[in-house]
């Protein structure tokens, strides 16, 4: 008798827990107004135009995007003449690779993240120590782990193709003269570009970097163009009407829809990934674990200092902006919240860009949504995300609502494949 | 939290979800009562309010007799106390740009939810404060 009972509790108890793990609860007959008017805000047809760049003159220009474009499948942009911006931010990808760290003339520090939508970021880098598409656009070229050339060479680079000489000139001033320049030299570097940087007068050391910084905003004039297509997401939150009954059908499914259901309420998901681009473009820790053999980043704590520093930003000389249309910059949070936050990626094509994290530390979706499950203890400062106590069966469902947000680029394809393709 | 209240939290939040037009509010977004009695009528650049756009605030400050309340200093802090973080910028008061009337510039907001900013304001009659609270 007690051998039945007790193999008769363990069978309820049993039962129970596999109940609890995998049964789904059902989904709601309506979504609510407030729900609705959620899910609206996070379709591609809120989406409003690309904001301008004060700072970048040229980044309407057609004729820019396409010297941009030819520059960013250019392996010559790069020390050993293999690495392109193309090499990392791969089209065909998504503008990011299938690798856990970035890998250029070296592996190096950071996962690369995508660039679709990064038009309406005001800032670049997980850190963001950029504060403009251009800006950003400069920093790899003269990374020794990524592009590793020199400044110099970039304007000597365009002064000696026939094609971006004539193309830089239409947009720009001349080229600079450069009797008796050094063949490389660069404010960073190592010593030698250093000692040869510094050989070079005040004027023509301006000279260098105004192209130098023309040849970023050409560059940013191709990314702008980078924008994501609608998705079954898409279609379904504009199919919404007053009285929209939750049905799964065509367009998500019933896993899809609860996943849905959770992303905008219990989850939490859309305090950070929110709008149409799924992402705030702000900085947030949500204790990450350090990447392998790093010591914890800093994130935006350091990037806001490297962004105010930076002789390339929206209020240095090289910028096209009135001092107050600096906005960002100048009115820009710089506080100990700060330690730790990485910026919110967008959620556009997730399920294509795996791995995920600043430094790809979480190999596939079902772990991330267990790390949020979890929410542990932040390595560095606190982790502003709390524990969401989800069931595995929920979890499978966010994972299942993110695989509505792919598409392909709205991006028209002469720009996704190198210029004469 | 009280259901009118609740309701009024969730039809403020409808109404802020709304595409963000351009164009400065011509009435009040928001008017508050400082800690002295002094009226802060707030009106937004972004109207409707909407997150994750950088945009201004004019304070506009009257005493309690209604006169402009000119000549003061003013600052403002906040954040989202479910989250436990503070705004996303630091919006400072960047000039009084007729009496009584402050522009207050680097206003963001990057989440939807409970926000609460705190304006402490120091004039001629001393210091006082109000708090704004409001959902987007």
């Amino acid at each position: 008798m007690t051998r039945i009972l007790i193999a008769g509790c363990t069978l309820t108890a049993v039962v129970g827990l596999l109940a609890w793990r995998l049964l789904p609860d059902p989904l709601p007959a309506e979504w609510t107004p407030a729900q609705r008017a959620l899910i609206q805000s996070l379709s591609l047809s809120r989406l409003p135009a690309t904001p301008g760049d004060p700072s970048n003159a040229v980044a309407e220009s057609e004729l820019a995007a396409r010297l941009g474009h030819r520059l960013y499948f250019d392996q010559r942009l790069s020390g050993n003449g293999e690495v392109a911006c193309a090499s990392c931010h791969q089209p065909q990808n998504y503008f990011t690779d299938d690798r856990t760290l970035a890998v250029g003339t070296e592996t190096g520090f950071r996962h690369t993240p995508s660039l679709v939508g990064l038009a309406y970021s005001p800032w670049f880098y997980w850190d963001g120590r950029k504060d403009s598409q251009w800006a950003q656009a400069l920093a790899p070229i003269e990374a020794g782990h990524e592009h590793n050339l020199d400044r110099l060479q970039v304007v000597r680079l365009i002064a000696e193709d026939p094609l971006y000489k004539s193309q830089y000139e239409a947009l720009f001033q001349p080229l600079p003269a450069l009797p008796g320049a050094p063949r490389a030299a660069s404010p960073l570097g190592d010593e030698l570009l250093r000692r040869n940087w510094e050989s070079l007068g005040t004027d023509l050391r301006q000279d260098i970097n105004r192209v130098f910084a023309n040849i970023g905003k050409t560059l940013a004039a191709y990314q702008r163009k980078i924008k994501p297509g609608r998705s079954r997401f898409d279609d379904y939150a504009d199919s919404l009407t007053e009285s929209s009954a939750v049905i799964p059908g065509s367009l998500l499914s019933k896993d899809e829809l609860a996943g849905l259901a959770l992303f905008i309420d219990q989850a939490q998901c859309i305090s950070c990934h929110n709008g149409p681009l799924l992402t705030n473009f702000e900085f947030h820790n949500t204790g990450v674990l350090a990447i392998a053999g790093q010591l914890p980043p800093m994130g935006r704590y350091d990037g806001i200092r490297l962004a105010r520093q930076d002789e390339f930003n929206c209020l240095g000389q090289y910028s096209d902006a009135e001092p107050g249309q600096c906005t960002e910059l100048r009115f820009a949070k710089d506080d100990n919240e700060l330690v730790g936050a990485h910026k919110t990626p967008t959620l556009r094509n997730i399920t294509e860009t795996a791995p995920y994290m600043h430094g790809g530390q979480i190999a596939d979706l079902k772990a991330v949504m267990e790390h949020y499950n979890e929410a542990p203890t932040s390595m560095l400062s606190h982790n502003e995300a709390k524990p969401l106590a989800l069931r595995p069966v929920q979890l499978k469902q966010l994972e299942a609502f993110m695989t509505t947000l792919t598409a392909p680029l709205q991006t028209e394809q002469k720009w996704l494949k190198p210029p004469g393709g | 939290m009280t259901l009118p209240t609740l309701r009024i939290f969730l039809l403020t939040g409808l109404f802020l979800w709304l595409p963000a037009m351009n164009g400065w509010s011509q009435s009040a977004t928001f008017s508050l009562t400082t800690s002295q009695g002094s009226r802060l009528e707030i009106f937004s650049q972004l109207n409707p309010l909407a997150i994750n756009t950088i945009h201004s605030w004019e304070l506009v400050l009257y005493t309690a007799d209604g006169a402009p309340l000119n000549g003061a200093q003013m600052s403002v802090v906040g954040g989202m106390p479910d989250h436990d973080h503070g705004l996303p910028t630091s919006p400072v008061v960047t000039g009084e740009i007729a009496p009584g009337r402050y522009l207050l510039e680097g206003v963001r907001f990057h989440m939807p939810g409970r926000w609460l900013l705190t304006f402490d304001v120091t004039s001629a009659q001393g210091q006082e404060s109000a708090t704004l609270e409001f959902q987007l």
